[in-house]
């Protein structure tokens, strides 16, 4: 396998640094977004959260479905500061 | 035994973890337990600022010596950390608040800070071009004040354990403590597991006060929502961490390593309890109060927020301590600034654990204190 292979293209995360995250614990897709930063890019783990949990459920035997969903945040989409600024209550 | 181990701490944030990897470097074999993931309690949530700039002499001397640790950190744990000497600019914008911080910058320099000064409008100018000085006396500036990166330090510290014979069971969460003739020896987990040591220590947070009564011991921290947001990364601007004093101010820097601006402020009133529920009310304020402070960045797009808990103590201190049960330490209620002082606190909380000296900079965190005078910088 290519370890290189970007897993998550906002923040330049590879299959190497995930795989490096789950050998040091890490068992969910929240706590390897926390260690390598995959999830937290401007897509905010859109593009990359399936291929993680993917991952987790080979290395670790984990059973996708019973895999713990990650928090997702507001806004949904990125806004600009202007436009919050200017927003209406 | 299996199950036993020198010490066991309850909490995996910042403090759980400092002080469990200066206890393991020390040669105890340490077992931490965190009931979430590493850093889901405040540490994860904080804005990742450090400074030096507080008003007490032993606050001023425990953020040296935590700088000085930050500094050291990607050497010593083997990681990258992201530390960042990017300073820190209190702005005045009023002469109480200017007198204040000249007073503050004599006591600061007095206890050893050397770099913080008193910059005028025009220096603030010509240092940070985007700041709107509009308006401006000054501000109070440390440039060797910084920022670092939350996770990696607490998974540094972490990994280091583990590294020297410890073990770190996250999702793992203590429901009970242990006793035995009026001394700890142990934990209970919720799951019914029993972790037999005879030094167990309260790095709880926010939840401080809960995990104290598990041992029958009240720990006086309360907790306080704070919410924050980050933005996508855009080229880093050079800017130090801004605070803003104002009822209608804030904090917010940019990190370096990736070029998100993060930010957070204080509301008025405070909003008690543990809740990590974000508001419309805050992702429309924040903003604009970022805008104020430096309105170039209009463009720049939002795509995160979150809240967090501050941990009050009365007088604005930390508690390290042992307790009126044998064995049982608290090392909690960092009032916000536990990110900072982790490295240092926990340095000092295992010197302390291992030797019983409290040595200066621990003199003003007993658990039985008078909780009278105040920290000013909150
Ligand atoms: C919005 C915001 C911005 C901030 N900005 C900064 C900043 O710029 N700089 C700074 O220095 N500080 C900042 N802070 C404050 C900082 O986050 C805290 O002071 C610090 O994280 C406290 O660390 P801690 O380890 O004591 O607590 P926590 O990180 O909360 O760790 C305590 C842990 O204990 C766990 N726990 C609780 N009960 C149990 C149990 N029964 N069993 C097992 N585990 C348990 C929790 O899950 C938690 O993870 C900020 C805080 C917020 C909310
Ligand atoms: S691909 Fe991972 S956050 Fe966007």
């Amino acid at each position: 396998m290519a370890k290189d292979l970007i897993i998550c293209r906002c923040e330049d995360v590879t299959e190497a640094e995930v795989l490096q995250a789950i050998e040091q614990g890490a068992a969910t897709a929240d706590e390897v977004k926390r260690l390598t930063r995959a999830g937290m890019g401007h897509c905010q783990g859109r593009t990359c959260r399936r291929l993680i949990n993917q991952m987790l459920a080979r290395q670790l035997g984990q059973n996708v479905s019973d895999q713990r969903t990650v928090t997702q945040r507001p806004p949904l989409q990125p806004v600009s500061l202007k436009v919050l600024a200017e927003s209406e209550s | 035994m299996a199950n036993t181990s020198d010490v066991i701490i309850i909490g995996g944030g910042i403090i759980g973890a400092a002080t469990g990897y200066y206890l393991a470097k020390a040669g105890l074999k340490v077992r931490l337990f965190e009931r979430g993931y590493l850093c889901s309690g405040s540490t994860g949530r904080c804005i990742g600022g450090v400074r030096q700039q507080f008003t007490s002499e032993s606050s001023i001397k425990l953020m040296m010596r935590s700088v000085e640790l930050f500094s050291e950190m990607g050497r010593e744990l083997g990681t990258e950390v992201h530390w960042h000497p990017g300073g820190y600019l209190f702005l005045a914008h009023d002469e109480s608040k200017k007198r204040a911080f000249l007073s503050n910058i004599a006591v600061q320099q007095s206890a050893g800070l050397k770099d913080v000064r008193w910059v005028d409008a025009a220096e603030v100018r010509e240092l940070f071009s985007l700041v709107e000085t509009r308006g401006l006396l000054g501000g109070s500036y440390c440039p060797s004040d910084g920022q670092a990166y939350p996770f990696a330090v607490v998974g540094g510290y972490a990994g280091k354990i583990r590294e020297l014979g410890g073990s770190v069971h996250a999702f793992t969460e203590v429901a009970g403590i242990l006793q035995e003739g009026g001394r700890a020896k142990g934990i209970k987990t919720a799951a019914g597991q029993e972790h037999y040591s005879n030094i167990v220590i309260n790095c709880a947070g926010p939840w401080a006060r809960d995990v104290g009564r598990l041992g029958g011991i009240e720990v006086p921290v309360e907790p306080e929502r704070h919410e924050a947001l980050i933005t996508e990364g855009v080229e880093y601007l050079g800017m130090p961490m801004l605070v803003d004093y104002r009822t209608d101010g804030g904090y917010f820097q940019q990190f370096r390593h990736n070029g998100q601006f993060i930010g957070c402020y204080t509301p008025q009133p405070n909003v008690p309890g543990t809740s990590s529920e974000s508001t419309y009310g805050f992702l429309r304020e924040m903003p604009r109060r970022m805008l104020k402070l430096v309105p170039a960045l209009g463009e720049v797009k939002v795509i995160r927020q979150w809240a967090g808990s501050y941990e009050m103590t009365p007088d604005g201190n930390p508690i390290v301590d042992r307790t009126g049960l044998g064995g049982l330490y608290v090392v909690a209620g960092m009032c916000g600034h536990g990110f900072m002082l982790g490295p240092a606190v926990g340095e000092a909380a295992a010197e302390f654990i291992r030797t019983g000296s409290r040595g200066g900079l621990l003199a003003d965190f007993a658990l039985e204190r008078a909780f009278s005078s105040r920290e000013a910088m909150k």
